[in-house]
């Protein structure tokens, strides 16, 4: 019996197939153990630590993490439409109203104070139903205010926190529909402060941040006196909301959160600034990043996944980029498989052009994406990856892109597994 | 800059309480897949993720960012269920709604086909089976069940080999009665 069939067997054996588990509805059942968790917790006197590490997490971080903004960021997609028409000119993309919908649609209306980021949250396969309608936003007043990039050094002190003038800029907004009960977790010496019509929870020492290295746990408080970093905490509408900022003091805080006003649809969608891609956009920049890129037959536009509510112009050209180049590794693995050799040659020539993509270039500024393509396009002719004094075959790199995730799997067993669920779904 | 080094339980409450809800949002479903797959019953799976999140609580410093955490959950998952058939205590109280959905949902498991095989697995080591498994039904690379189960890439290839031969032998050990089986057999014999 082949590798091949042995696998298969066992994949029929699954007592319970992925498609079967995404399609369980449990009801509230999984966030209310998600609840009873953390109240045991809380009951026994049980508190995790942060991970080690020296990097003191931004606020966007953590947000990233709450599961508030997780796939799309909408940052740095430049308007190819409206550049020079009025704002009542502007069409919004469906997915944009889409979002504004879910939203509880609050701006920050200070003297000089504009809107800097949208975010959204993403929803994986597995999260449960009711956890949409989650996102953040960020206010500044002047320039941007760049993210935190601080280090923690060995012997405690940090580097590179921006000057209070510049944190201080910037107030960060975030909510969520989910009924998880989280984030009201123990404040410490909480106040009350009012927000909109109702009464807000506030941390005015929410700047503390506790590492656990190899001397044990510390507890480092960013900032001081004329420098605080606060956190509100209220429910409103269906919605979980808090709202942090940098600020010299409480009353600063308390200033903030009275500038927070309700407004309608349109309003809000105004207020959008110029970066934020529009969901009808999306079509058009993969467009214009697909100039001078060779794509096999089997491409199609379609095939780059729109992630909803956008995303900034790196995360774009990585879904474009790793679209083609899964497609190439499929097309360059069947033909080293059924010795088509003109087919291979092909592949691996479209993928040497990758050392000149314009994309590439470009996205190369901002991560290490680029470099991994091209180095899989490097390695193509030799076939495999020279790594640690060993030799890794390519296509399970090339697989570690999420080709399969995109539905294009590059492995031959994990197309098969595609087609197998497929037929299923087919048959019923 | 103030630096307090006065260790404060609330505070980091309130950060791992953010961290500790994106880990159980993410996932929960795929653990829970994980653990009714190996489980004798719905109740010991939901009380495979109420244990092993718990653990994920108290060591949160622990688990691993991204899509990593997800691995390091199948691996303290597996001890889970290996302390679970010690006799380990129960969750029942924390996992007492979920327990009743998953029984709602959940249709009794019909007579299987594919008998041969899954006998054939349950005569493996724990660590083959385990291997074979995480790659089959949690659709893992060898590379990522092998962060999984904490050993190398290479160990994770080379246990692989040998645990397909085993299930291979195993599996030519029996009679092909059930049809999978036979049909594969001929296949191959083909």
């Amino acid at each position: 019996m082949s590798t091949e069939r042995i696998e298969g067997a066992l994949r029929a054996a699954n007592p319970l197939p992925s498609e079967a588990l995404a399609a369980l509805d449990l009801g509230g059942g999984e966030a209310a153990l998600g609840r009873a968790l953390v109240a045991e917790s809380a009951l026994a006197g049980e508190t995790a630590a942060r991970p080690a590490g020296t990097r003191r997490p931004s606020r966007s971080a953590l947000v990233v993490a709450a599961g508030a903004v997780a796939a799309a960021v909408v940052a740095a997609i430049v308007l190819l439409v409206g550049g020079g028409a009025s704002e009542s000119q502007r069409a919004y993309g469906a997915e944009l109203v889409r979002f504004a919908e879910s939203s509880p649609l609050l701006l920050l209306e200070g003297p000089g104070w504009r809107v800097e980021d949208i975010y959204e949250a993403g929803h994986g396969q597995y999260l449960p139903k009711g956890s949409a309608g989650a996102g953040s936003m960020e206010f500044v007043t002047g320039r941007p205010v760049p993210p935190d990039s601080v280090r923690i050094l060995p012997d405690g002190t940090e580097r590179g926190l921006a000057p209070a003038s510049v944190r201080q800029r910037k107030v960060e907004l975030s909510w969520h529909t989910d009924d998880l009960g989280f984030g009201w977790g123990a404040v410490p010496h909480p106040i009350h402060l009012p927000v909109l019509d109702t009464t807000a929870l506030v941390n005015t020492r929410a700047g503390r941040i506790v590492i656990q290295d190899a001397a044990g746990r510390h507890v480092i408080e960013s900032g001081g006196p004329g420098d605080r970093e606060m956190a509100a905490v209220w429910k409103e509408n269906g919605y979980l909301l808090e709202l942090r900022a940098a600020v010299p003091n409480l009353a600063a805080f308390e200033e903030r959160l009275g500038w927070l006003t309700r407004v309608d649809l349109q309003t809000w969608l105004d207020a959008m600034p110029a970066n934020v891609v529009k969901a009808a956009d999306h079509d058009a920049v993969v467009r214009e990043m697909l100039k001078g890129i060779p794509v096999p037959a089997s491409f199609d536009p379609g095939m780059v996944p729109d992630e909803g509510l956008t995303t900034s112009r790196y995360q774009v050209g990585a879904a474009v980029t790793s679209t083609i180049t899964c497609l190439w590794f499929r097309q360059w693995g069947e033909a080293r498989r059924t010795g088509d050799r003109a087919a291979a040659a092909e592949a691996e020539k479209a993928m040497a052009t990758s050392r000149h993509l314009p994309i590439l270039h470009e996205m190369a500024k901002e991560g290490g994406y680029p470099k991994l393509i091209r180095e899989l396009a490097a390695e193509m002719p030799r076939g495999y990856r020279l790594h640690a004094g060993h030799r890794w075959r390519l296509l399970p790199q090339a697989e570690g892109l999420g080709c399969a995730r995109r539905g294009i799997p590059v492995l031959p067993w994990k197309q098969r597994l595609q087609r197998e669920r497929r037929e299923r779904q087919e048959t019923n | 800059m103030k630096r307090d080094l006065a260790a404060s339980g609330d505070l980091t409450r309130e950060l791992a309480e953010v961290r500790f809800s994106d880990l159980y949002r993410r996932h929960a479903r795929e653990l829970l897949g994980y653990a009714l797959r190996r489980s004798a019953d719905s109740d010991d799976a939901a009380d495979v993720v109420a244990e092993t999140f718990l653990i994920a609580w108290r060591r949160l410093g622990d688990v691993p960012p991204g899509d990593e955490a997800r691995l390091w959950l199948y691996g303290t998952a597996r001890r889970v269920l290996a302390n679970q058939v010690r006799g380990a205590r129960r969750r029942d109280r924390l996992t007492e709604r979920l327990r009743g959905e998953l029984r709602r949902r959940l249709p009794a498991r019909p007579p299987r086909e594919d008998g041969p095989i899954l006998e054939a697995l349950a005569e493996l080591r724990e660590a083959d089976r385990e291997l074979l498994m995480l790659i089959g039904w949690e659709e893992l690379t060898p590379t990522e069940a092998a962060r999984a189960l904490d050993i190398s890439p290479l160990a994770a290839r080379t246990r692989l080999h040998r645990a397909r031969r085993r299930l291979r032998a195993r599996l030519a050990e029996r009679q092909p009665s059930n049809p999978r089986t036979a049909e594969i057999e001929v296949e191959e014999a083909g």
